[in-house]
Formats: C-alpha cells, structure tokens, sequence
C-alpha cells in the first residue's frame, strides 16, 4: 500500500500539451477511476504514472519518493494493458512469472507467488497453455495474474475490460472489485465507461481536455456535480438540459412553465439564461412538476422503459419502471424540484 | 494474438453440394495452378530426364541412366563447390544477424534511422555486375581497402587473388550488397511487434538486452524464418553475377559455386546433361535446407 501525490503535473508533445496540470492525492489503498471522454488524456495520465511517458513538469510522488525520474520498474507500479500484452509465445505461467524470472528470483518463490496468483484469479488449470489457446477473458485475468505475482504497491489498469463483451465485463468487474478487497492494493483504473467508474470506484476522478474537471465518491459526483460535463457524464442514460430562464430570484421558466426551486442558496437574477438538469429516473416522481411530454419512441427494456420525446421543443429522456406501450403519443413527467441542477450556460454549476 | 474465439465453420454438409464446391473453387485454382506447373514442374522434370542423358549442345542426347551423377561423385570440381557452398551456408547467421541487429537499431529509433535505412537498401537496387566493378577496384590490390589497411601497418593482401581470402571476400562483397533487403523485411516485422508488449517487459524489469532475447527475438521468429530461408536461395542462386564479374570463379576453384559450376558446363564445356545433374543436386540441397530450417524454427513456435 502506498499513498500517490500529483502535484500540477503537466505533458506536453512538441507544443502541443495534453496535460495541464493536473494536481491529486491518492490515499493508500484507494480505488481511483480516471473516466473521461476519448483523448482527454487518461492514458497519458496513467502512463506518466508508470513510467512509460516523461514527465514534462511537476511532482510524482509514490510512497513519499519522488518518482519523476525513476525507471518504470523500480516505482512499486504493475500494469493491466487494455491489449492485455501478454507474451505470445510463453505459457501462462511463463508470463505470470516474466519479470520474476529476468530478476533472477529463486525457483521455490517464482512457482509460490505463480501458484498464488493463479489461485487467487481461478488459472491453475490454464498454467501450461499459451495466451492463443485462451479466451478474452481468460487472457485478461492472466494479465492481471502477472501484475499480482510482482506484488506492487499501487495497480494501474488501463481499460482493462474495453474488449470484452458486455456480459464478460460485468463479470471481470466483480472480480476486479473483489481483488482489491482481497489485496487491498492502491489502485488507479482508466476507463471510459461510467458504470465501471461507478461500481468500482472509491473515488472518481473527471477528465476533460487534460483537466480534472471534478474529483469525488461516486454518489457526490451523481448527486452533487460541479458542472454540466460532470452531470451529463456520470449516470445513465445521461442527465436531461434543458434551456431554462430565471423568472424570479428562486425560479425558473421552462417551456413556459415556472419552477419553484426553493432549495438554491444564490438568487437568480431576472431573465438570467440558464441550464436545468435532471435525470431521466427522477422524472417518475408522485409529486412535484408536472410537464406533458410528447413521446417519439419509447425503448422498453423489460424491467425499465426509456422513453424519448419532447418537451416544449427541447428533447428528453424519462425512466419508467413500467411497460409504456408503442401506442403512448403523450406522457405525463413529474419531478421533485430538489432533484433539479441548475447551470450557468457556460456549464458551472449554479448552487 | 489478436482475434480469439473464430468459430469453427460447419463442416459436415451434404456430400453432393461439398464434391460440388470442390470443383467450382478447383476452378478458381486452376490457372495459378497452370502457371506453376507449366513454368516450375514441368521444367523441373525436363531438367531431370535431361540430366539422364549425355546432351551435349544442340545434339539430342543418348539416354545414360545415372552415369552424370556418378561422374559428379567423381568429380573434384565438384567436390570444391559442395565446399565452397558448406562454408557459405555457414555463414548464415551472419546474414540474418546483421540485418536483424540493425534492424533493431533502427526501430528502437537512432538518430539518423531513415537515413541509415535508406543507405543499407541502396546496394540492394545496384545490378550485380556493378557491385562486382566496385570491388574489383576497391579489393584490387593497390585497391582502396589495401591503401587504407596501410595505415595501420598492415601489407596489402590481394583479396580476390588469393584462395583463402577470395571466397571470404565474395561472400562479404554479397552481403554488402543484399542486406539491405532483409534489413526492411526485418524493419517490417518489428513494427507489428505491439508495442505494450515490449512495455510490459520494461514495467517488469527487464533489461533491454532481456527484452531483444525473450519478447522481440521470439516475436521475430517467424521472420527470421523467413530470411533464412531466402538468403539461403538467395546465396545458392544469385551469386553468379558477382562470381563472374569478380573471381570467375578462381583462383584455382575457390570460389566455384554449383551454380557457377553449371554454368561452366553449360556454357564452355557445352554439356547440358551434366549441368542439369548439377541443378538436380542444387535443388535438392536447396529444398533440404529450405525445409529443414522451417521444421527447426517452427518446432516450438504455435504463435
Ligand atoms: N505520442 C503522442 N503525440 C502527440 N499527441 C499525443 C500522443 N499520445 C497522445 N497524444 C494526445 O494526447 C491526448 C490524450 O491522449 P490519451 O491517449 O491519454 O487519451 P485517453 O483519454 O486515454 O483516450 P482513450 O479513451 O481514447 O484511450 C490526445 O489528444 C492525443 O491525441
Ligand atoms: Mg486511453
């Protein structure tokens, strides 16, 4: 286990910089997800982490040591690929044990930590195959077999489950969750999925365009997000905008009805253009707003329905735990007031 | 790597439509085929009844039975090619090891790696008979290299006049000069090495020489396959030019290889029977050799 300090950490290429100076504390033993949007830099992030990308400016601290000129090797790091990187033509257990064996270790501690691992991950019936003979998924936990017999301080997983399928990836995502109980690592996991952030995460972190945009636990990004990016981003399907304008210091006017929003700390200045969200499963409320909305298509999944339409013009998605039917033209939406967000038209939250 | 589950395709079909599907895709297979058999196989076999027989120029010859190959069991010349020729294919490594080695260089991104590239590939595009002009003034002995070994003392060495360094100086003028075709077949096969592969080596510790030893130079087997078995046709087949250009083949017999041996038998001693029996051999050693490094190489490689 070890703590993680970034401090104002910056990459460029050439001219170009990617990362802007980004600043984070990871505490022992945490589970951090990067999430983000493609290209937003989550890869460079984690690879500075690594090793694998200088560092152009700024602090990498692991353990209390500053790490920005240390070989990849020697930082208490091991790396999950997304490719998973396995040696095409070693045996599993010739992979698992790679860096083991280049380090000269003895044979009794190489076939323990190997037998170890391959337990703890389900392997050992796997051990003398190549990666060729293996499933998608069967390589991925070898992959994560060969970071586990390094015995590291700190885990980074790089869009570890991106190519698996869909139920494959649910299952992987137990097993990644129930490893870091198991070995209460500090880990750092890239992904671009939010449900992986979600279910895996003790603490997010946001990224845009080389930006942390928010960092939080899952329910404070979901309940209480800092800007629009981050709302829309976390949650699923994304949070509902809607063009709003203030029509009183708590109020506000969309498709020409007015919302009390009694709940706000700041006050509205009159004809204020703003952004109101909220998300599709908290449209279903008994009381509150009541809007009609006209349905285009309505998406029955069996145990919800998400229905597409518009309101006023402006288009939204309402959750219902319920069949809908095709048939439906018009539906009634209901809200409570507190689960509006208000934001400013250049996306910062409005509190 | 790469794709993991591919299906298994039905197989078992009704037996008319699979006889059916074998005649229609036999179609498609047929005039590839007719190149091949008309421009390889039958030549292959024209050759041979022609080694069975005395032919000598335009006369049609009498059969003989196996009386060429066992005047080549007889023959000394002979004997100092399949010498010559062990000793070429001995230096085998050699022509992959070089190209392989700065092949790797290049892509670990040297400065000045496209530059070099572009250099080592140039011979490769000269004509041999240019190469053989080249070294015929460079190796001469009041050559170049002669004048330059000078400086440090060493007497000239007349590189192509003498037995022991004539084929020595042969092979090196050919390496020279084809290397550089390997070395991009090399370049080629080092960029689909993936390169988080060679990342995880470095994550876990290995040096760079372990990294060439265990992930690249595993990675490169097929490759490396590959150049062998070229090369090795390459240096059995394509090195009359640079024989006839720079030794003919002398001094004495030192640099006779098979391939110039039939030529002399063809051409100046006008015996195309006894030249075909040279070919005949030529070719098994070839097919021997081509088909022992497949089986080597690919005995522990399922990649
Ligand atoms: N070698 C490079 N040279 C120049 N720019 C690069 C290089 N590598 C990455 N970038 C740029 O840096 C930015 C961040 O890339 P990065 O790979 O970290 O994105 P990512 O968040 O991991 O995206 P994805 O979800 O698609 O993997 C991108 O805009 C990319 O174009
Ligand atoms: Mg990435």
């Amino acid at each position: 286990m070890s703590n993680i300090s970034i401090t104002d950490l910056r990459k460029s290429y050439g001219q170009v910089e990617v990362i802007h100076g980004v600043s984070l504390d990871i505490e022992p033993g945490e589970f951090v997800v990067f999430v983000g949007p493609s290209g937003c830099g989550k890869s460079t992030l984690l690879r500075m982490i690594a090793g694998l990308e200088d560092i152009t400016d700024g602090d990498l601290e692991i353990g209390g040591t500053l790490m920005n000129d240390v070989e990849p090797a020697q930082r208490g790091i091991a790396m999950v690929f997304q490719s998973y990187a396995l040696y095409p033509h070693m045996t599993v257990a010739d992979n698992m044990s790679f860096g083991l064996r280049m380090a000269h270790a003895p044979k009794d501690e190489i076939d323990r930590k190997v037998k170890d691992a391959a337990r703890i991950l389900q392997l050992e019936p796997l051990l003398d195959r190549k990666p060729a003979a293996l499933s998608g998924g069967q390589r991925q936990r070898v992959a994560i077999g060969r970071a586990i017999v390094r015995d590291p301080d700190v885990f980074l997983f790089d869009e570890p489950l991106s190519n698996l399928d869909a139920e494959l990836r649910v299952e992987m995502r137990v097993q990644i969750a129930k490893l870091h109980r198991t070995l209460s690592n500090t880990m750092i996991y890239v992904t671009h999925d939010q449900t992986e952030a979600m279910t895996l995460a003790d603490r997010i972190v946001v990224l845009r365009a080389g930006h942390i945009e928010q960092v939080g636990t899952p329910i404070e990004l979901y309940e209480d997000p800092d800007n629009a990016f981050v709302a829309g981003f976390i949650g699923s399907p994304r949070m509902n905008f809607l063009n709003a304008r203030a029509n009183g210091p708590k109020s506000v006017e969309v498709a020409g009805r007015t919302i009390p929003l009694p709940n706000l700390t700041a006050d509205l200045r009159d004809g204020t253009a703003l952004q109101l969200g909220i998300r599709p499963e908290h449209l279903d409320a008994t009381d509150g707003v009541r809007l009609m909305m006209d349905v285009d298509v309505a998406e029955d999944l069996g145990a919800t329905t998400f229905v597409h339409g518009t309101v006023g013009g402006e288009t939204l998605v309402a959750e219902r735990r319920a069949h809908v039917g095709n048939a439906v033209r018009e539906l009634e939406i209901c809200f409570a007031p507190d689960k509006v967000r208000l934001f400013d038209p250049d996306g910062a939250r409005v509190r | 790597m790469g794709v993991s589950k591919t299906k298994q395709p039905l197989r078992k079909r009704g037996g008319k439509a699979r006889s059916e599907e074998r005649r229609f895709a036999f179609l498609f297979v047929m005039p590839a085929l007719l190149l091949v058999v008309v421009f390889r196989i039958v030549p292959l076999i024209w050759g041979f009844v022609l080694s069975l027989t005395d032919a000598r120029g335009v006369t049609e010859g009498a059969f003989i039975g196996f009386d060429n190959y066992a005047e080549l069991a007889r023959d000394p010349a002979f004997h100092d090619s399949m010498a010559n020729t062990i000793l070429l294919i001995a230096t085998l490594p050699i022509w992959i090891m070089v190209p392989m080695l700065l092949a790797i260089l290049i892509h670990q991104g040297v400065p000045g790696g496209k530059f070099y590239r572009a250099v080592y590939f140039f011979p490769a595009t000269l004509s041999s008979v240019i190469v053989g002009s080249i070294f015929n003034v460079l190796l001469r002995n009041d050559g170049q290299l002669n004048q330059f070994l000078e400086l440090f003392g060493i007497g000239a060495i007349d590189w192509l006049g003498n037995s022991n360094t004539a084929l020595l100086s042969l092979i090196a003028v050919q390496l020279w000069a084809t290397f550089g075709m390997s070395l991009l077949i090399f370049l080629a096969g080092l960029s689909t090495v993936p390169s988080d592969m060679i990342e995880a080596a470095k994550l876990e510790g290995a040096s760079m020489l372990q990294t060439f030893w265990h992930v690249i130079i595993p990675t490169l087997r097929p490759i490396i396959e590959f150049v062998a078995v070229v090369t090795t046709i390459g240096v059995l087949t394509n090195m009359f030019g640079l024989i006839y250009v720079l030794t003919a083949g002398g001094p004495g017999t030192s640099t006779t290889l098979p391939e110039f041996l039939i030529w002399i038998e063809l051409g100046r001693m006008n015996r195309p029977g006894y030249a075909a029996a040279i070919s005949m051999v030529l070719f098994v050693l070839m097919a021997g050799i081509a088909y022992a490094q497949v089986r080597i190489m690919s005995r522990n490689v399922n990649v």
